[in-house]
């Protein structure tokens, strides 16, 4: 399958460009319907987080770019010029409080940790590079990162 | 996103369709200060046609449920199902807020 690039301006009024172009290329790599719907949200939280805090009150782009490993797996980046942010670091939210203690906001990046099989993160020059894998898989097998937490 | 706003047994009943994302959860957000602002205390979200939540969608119907809450209401939802069920689930919104496979259900729990 052909790889993936799509390059706009990180506003959020390209979020839905984004998501549309990204879902027709998991469709097209064969990705079933329920995994596009987690990856959308896993990238949907990747490009909003950009769009809102990467470039401060200045502007500046996001390259959305995947591409299909030849074991079936798909790698897909989230690439913007702004200030370093190391989103693997980010504290996990306290889900366990009530809705008067619950915080607002904080589930973004929770989501996609929980959405994908695996997140990696550099700093490449003055780039963020944010790399989400996902296997699509059914509904019900043990997750790939359980598989080798159980292999240790 | 839709919403269909009804009331049953003087129980306020919103039905959300679509999608709740960053760019619609303001749509969200009128919404619910229309509610706030009509003195609504007991809401049921019927989420049988919303096909896609992300976190800010969960942050607005926090805000909502807050404010719902201060006046001592709440939300509940009645007919998650596929991907925003499990959405709710691993964000714990599901226990803090009360769901339930039906309307019906709901209504006999409030």
């Amino acid at each position: 399958m052909t790889s993936l690039e799509i390059a706009r301006p990180a506003v959020l009024e390209n979020l839905e460009f984004f998501i549309q172009g990204l879902s027709r290329w998991l469709a097209d790599g064969g990705m079933r319907p329920d995994c596009i719907k987690r990856v959308q949200l896993a990238v949907e939280e990747a490009l909003v987080n950009v769009f809102r805090y990467a470039y401060g009150k200045g502007s500046g782009m996001v390259l959305l770019r995947g591409r299909k490993t030849e074991d079936g797996l798909f790698l897909i980046e989230i690439i913007d010029q702004g200030v370093p942010f190391d989103i693997c670091t980010a504290p996990a939210p306290d889900l366990s409080c009530t809705i008067t203690d619950r915080k607002i906001g904080g589930l973004g990046v929770f989501f996609i940790k929980k959405m994908t099989d695996e997140i990696r993160y550099r700093r490449e020059g003055d780039s963020n590079v944010l790399t989400l894998v996902v296997r699509d898989k059914d509904p019900g097998v043990t997750p790939f990162k359980d598989k080798m937490a159980q292999a240790r | 996103m839709e919403i269909e706003k009804r009331k049953e047994g003087g129980v306020l009943i919103a039905s959300v369709r679509g999608r709740i994302d960053a760019v619609t959860a303001p749509d969200f957000d009128q919404a619910a200060a229309e509610i706030v602002a009509a003195g609504e205390k007991t809401l049921i979200l019927e989420t049988g046609g919303l096909e896609y939540i992300s976190s800010a969608g969960l942050r607005s119907i926090l805000a909502l449920a807050k404010a719902l809450k201060a006046r001592e209401g709440r939300v509940v939802f009645a007919g998650l199902t596929g991907g925003p069920k499990n959405v709710f689930k691993i964000s714990g919104f599901e226990t803090i807020f009360g769901a339930y496979d039906t309307v019906e259900e709901a209504l006999k729990n409030l």
